[in-house]
């Protein structure tokens, strides 16, 4: 397997006023394409910082983020947006779709910002969503909405899919199938899938497991034989 | 509160503006034109101004007697009027005014000595002319009338009501150093007989029946009557106040009334994005009334502070702007701007409308369950409509189809822009027309109608052969010019003749400024005339020339337009039918006059002309340029406060977009579509507002103007320059915003 994203001593800080707040304190790991990672830890343990710094939303204090060879860290605004709109597939926790599009209409923006022949109706197939084509969000129920997501975010082809708890906002017979959708992603077509969540059972799935706390990593564990999550115990 | 204030500064600035910029510019343009009534009618009254003069050769004691009989009259003054040239080189016309005792249309003394009815070798006069040429209290003055010298001494200087405009017969622009007038008492007159010539009035009532009472009681005992609204002096002012009236009456209502609708909208919108910290007070227990009492309390004190800030600074700075220009054709004792409690009602109906507007949008939240407040409310649904269904729809951009359904969504937002860039192109469309039909109305009068080079004004005293033979010398056509009274039914109006004899110097126009043929037996009415009178072609009109009591009938054969001078235009030959005195006024030529003529009083150069009109004007202009001004600022602040409102609601969905990996170029293009879009539809349909205003403008201008609204397409064109380039630069401030917004903080609020 191929490393595609390195982080390399990476630090982050805050500051409020005289207080300087660690948010990422000397993190090494990488992951390789195709894997199904999932980051674990408490709240304020910095995993949305690790999140945004790997998705493009936030800036390094010192350190390298290498992906696919190149160096985000030295980025400026508008690479950064470019490396986002090709790189980086998110999906968020409150899915963050367009009011104002369509299903539909929402995956085929996408061609405005990436040159990737987006066929909208059969990736909102592949999410088994293709008669809801022409609703809007909310018309939508929240599993429904995530999957026009997930759908949004596959159809760009990105380097990673990027998933800050998405399953947070939906009930776990929901949660579960989108869950499920991603490691479909990872196993079955090759996408490198980046999960954050305070849910540790999800660990039994994930090809790596990357605990931090307090800003540091706290352990990088790789599951030679990870379950299926539709068979994990919810 | 402070806080909240901190948090929403430029949405809580733009009310505070809004409110500013409204009652500001309402009360500043009002306050100049009410100060030009307030300081006039102050002065006529101080002077106790006559209300009529009655001419006559021969003002008797019999006569006063039959005057004070009449039972409306108060108060009579007989004077003597002549016409003198004072000793100087450059022999400046001083009208003399020897008064009986000096208590109707009293001199109004600045500095020296009060007038003095013992003193027969004093003289009071214009501080004007004083000013001009430089003389003082205390220096000696002589006069020249009919071969007669009198030397005087100043006594004093001041002003006089019948004198706040006062120019020669050949010239719109006084010449102070040319032109005064001087006021002593009778027993200053070399004679012991004092050939009295006017008798000024004071009376109760109507004007128009107190002339008819005199035509009716002492008829051919006097040669004419003056009213009030008819003297020269009297009736040019007024006529400059009713343009500053009728300028003040509809730019700044337009102008206070978009103001005070976005005002509203704002705080209504303001209101709205706290909907959740009024759940939350209201959850912790807050009472409704302290709730209602703090929301309440923002627009009021906002509102309030800018309202009397408007009032106080308004009429203090504007007004000031105006004087100065006016003041050097006006001559009025003091120039203060006055306040009328209608800019103080306005202020309030602001306050009070949004105090109201802030306790409906308080009140309709209050009305939702405490639960559902709490929340952010629910996004409002988009749904397909007939757009969608058109096959074209899916052809469109992305960004067309977003800016078309949030503006759907945001139907009551949409509206507000709409309406908004409506209010600032009309503004703009009719401040511009008004530059136009300023910049036609000089050139349709000095060159499409008027082509000659020098007007020479006749002397009154000089014979016709005297006149032929100047006439003759300098290649000129003579005319005649004289103020004349037209009736038509019930209806009579003031204006003026002119008769034509044979010349090419001034040919009439229509409306079009095409050139219209009069025939030597031909009548013809100007346009505005026969609007008034409500008369046309084939019509019969009475008329009469003022100062003779001969009315005359005539047909009506065609209609001419003429944008300064309304009346009547016929030539020599049918004056002569009508059996009416030819009494020539002037001399026009294609030749540049220089020489004096005995029998010529004054020459005037077209240049002169068109400089005095330009003088003339410049209060007019000045008021334009503020306008402009004014829209463009209004149009900025309109445009920025809304593009503000709805940015904060869709922060989330640019943040949105932002993270997807849209470039902040990509976003500004999308707000800048709707923001055109919006300011396309605004500024079409205030295209034919502003066109409805100038109209009501012009038609308000007085009796004697008459221009034609018109939209050039010079005007659009800047027009659309300026709306849409503030529509644009509102746009870029945006895009600071969007480069500054923080994507991870914007994302993470729920839904």
């Amino acid at each position: 397997m191929n490393t595609i994203i390195e982080f390399k001593n990476v630090n982050k800080e805050y500051k409020s006023g005289d207080h300087i707040l660690k948010a990422m304190d000397n993190v090494n790991f990488t992951i390789d394409e195709g894997e199904f990672v999932v980051i674990l830890g408490p709240s304020g343990a910095g995993k949305s910082t690790l999140l945004n710094l790997l998705g493009g939303l936030d800036t390094v204090t010192s350190g390298e983020i290498v992906v696919k060879g190149n160096h985000v860290e030295n980025f400026s605004d508008d690479e950064l947006t470019s490396y986002r709109a090709k790189n980086v597939g998110f999906i968020f926790q409150f899915y963050n779709l367009i009011p104002n599009l369509t299903a539909l209409e929402n995956i085929e923006l996408m061609k405005d910002i990436v040159d990737v022949n987006i066929d909208g109706l059969s990736v909102l197939d592949s999410v088994g969503l293709k008669n809801h084509a022409d609703q809007f969000p909310s018309q939508l129920s929240g599993g429904e909405q995530q999957r026009v997501s997930i759908a949004r975010a596959v159809a760009k082809q990105p380097t990673m899919l990027l998933c800050d708890e998405p399953t947070g906002a939906l009930d776990s017979k929901t949660g579960v199938l989108i869950l499920n959708l991603l490691q479909d992603m990872s196993n079955n077509k090759g996408t490198t899938v980046i999960i954050v969540t305070h849910n540790a059972i999800l660990a039994e799935a994930a090809d790596k497991v990357i605990r931090i706390k307090n800003g540091q990593i706290e352990s990088i564990i790789i599951n030679e034989n990870p379950r299926k999550v539709t068979d994990l115990e919810w | 509160m402070l806080r909240d204030i901190r948090k929403h500064k430029t949405q809580f600035l733009s009310i505070f503006l809004m409110a500013f910029l409204g009652v500001f510019v309402f009360a500043g343009v009002g306050g100049e034109s009410v100060g030009l009534e307030v300081n006039s009618n102050e002065y006529y009254n101080d002077t106790n101004l006559a209300d009529g003069w009655i001419y006559s050769a021969n003002l008797d004691d019999d006569f006063l007697d039959d005057v004070l009989s009449l039972s409306p009259t108060t108060q009579i003054e007989r004077q003597l009027i002549i016409d003198s040239v004072a000793d100087f080189s450059n022999d400046p016309e001083i009208a003399l005014h020897f008064v009986e005792n000096n208590t109707i249309s009293m001199f109004y003394l600045v500095e020296g000595e009060p007038l003095d009815m013992n003193d027969s070798d004093g003289v009071w006069i214009d501080k004007s002319f004083a000013d001009a040429v430089g003389l003082k209290v205390g220096d000696n003055i002589t006069f020249e009338f009919n071969g007669i010298k009198i030397e005087k001494t100043i006594r004093g200087l001041g002003y006089s009501p019948e004198y706040v405009y006062h120019a020669s017969k050949s010239s719109v622009i006084p010449d102070f150093s040319k032109l005064g007038f001087a006021y002593m008492s009778y027993k200053a007159f070399p004679m012991d007989d004092v050939p009295y010539n006017v008798l000024n009035v004071k009376f109760d009532g109507n004007a128009s029946e107190y002339n008819d009472l005199l035509s009716d009681k002492l008829d051919g005992k006097y040669n004419s009557f003056v009213e009030r609204s008819q003297h020269t002096s009297v009736s040019q002012f007024s006529e400059e106040m009713n343009q500053h009236e009728m300028m003040a009456g509809i730019f700044p209502v337009v102008f206070i009334l978009i103001a005070m609708l976005i005002l509203l909208t704002t705080m209504t919108r303001i209101i709205a994005h706290q909907r959740t910290q009024i759940g939350i007070l209201k959850a912790c227990g807050f009472k409704d009334r302290s709730i209602m009492f703090h929301y309440i309390s923002y627009g009021f004190w906002l509102v309030l502070a800018g309202s009397i800030l408007g009032l106080i600074i308004g009429p203090m700075t504007l007004p000031n702007l105006f004087y100065p220009s006016m003041s050097s054709t006006y001559i009025l004792p003091s120039w203060n701007p006055a306040w009328s409690m209608d800019f103080v009602y306005v202020a309030l109906a602001m306050i009070i409308m949004s105090v109201a507007v802030s306790y409906y949008a308080v009140k309709s939240i209050f009305n939702e369950n405490p639960a559902d407040t709490i929340k952010p409310k629910v996004p409002k649904v988009s749904t397909s409509g007939i757009m969608e269904r058109l096959g074209f729809f899916k052809h469109l951009s992305f960004n067309a189809r977003w800016n078309y359904r949030d503006a759907k969504r945001n139907k009551f937002r949409a509206l507000m822009t709409i309406i908004g860039v409506i209010g600032c192109t009309a503004l703009l469309i009719s401040a511009f027309g008004m530059y136009d039909g300023m910049s036609d109305l000089k050139e349709w009068e000095f060159n499409q109608i008027n082509h000659y080079d020098s007007k020479l004004t006749i002397d009154e005293e000089a014979g016709i052969s005297e006149i032929d033979d100047v006439a003759d010398e300098v290649g000129g056509d003579v005319i005649m010019e004289s103020a004349i009274e037209i009736e038509s039914g019930s209806v009579k109006k003031s204006g003026s003749l002119l008769v034509l004899n044979q010349t090419d110097l001034i040919t009439p126009t229509d409306y079009d400024w095409n050139r219209i043929e009069i025939a030597d037996d031909e009548v013809s009415i100007s346009q505005k005339m026969a609007d008034m009178l409500d008369v046309g072609v084939g019509d019969t009109i009475k008329w009469h020339i003022m100062g003779s009591d001969k009315w005359i009938e005539v047909t009506i054969d065609k209609i001419h337009a003429d944008p300064t001078s309304q009346g009547l235009i016929m030539s020599l030959d049918k004056l002569e039918d009508l059996d009416l005195n030819y009494t020539p006024t002037s001399i026009v030529t294609a030749e540049h006059v220089d020489k004096n003529y005995s029998a010529i009083k004054a020459t005037n150069s077209m240049k002169d002309m068109t400089s005095s009109w330009d003088e003339l004007t410049e209060a007019m202009w000045l008021l334009i340029y503020i306008l402009i001004f004014f829209a463009s600022l209004l149009a900025v602040v309109v445009l920025y406060n809304l593009g503000l409102l709805s940015f904060t609601e869709i922060e989330r969905e640019i943040a949105t977009l932002k993270v997807l990996g849209f470039k902040t170029g990509a976003l500004r293009k999308l707000l800048l579509t709707q923001n055109l879009w919006f300011t396309a539809i605004g500024f079409i349909l205030g295209i034919p507002i502003g066109y409805y205003i100038l109209k009501i403008m012009w038609e308000s201008s007085g009796d004697s103007f008459y221009i034609l609204p018109s939209i050039s397409p010079m005007n659009l064109i800047i027009t659309a320059i300026i709306t849409f380039s503030l529509s644009i630069l509102v746009n870029l401030l945006f895009s600071r915003k969007i480069k500054k917004l923080d994507m991870v903080e914007s994302l993470k609020s729920g839904e």
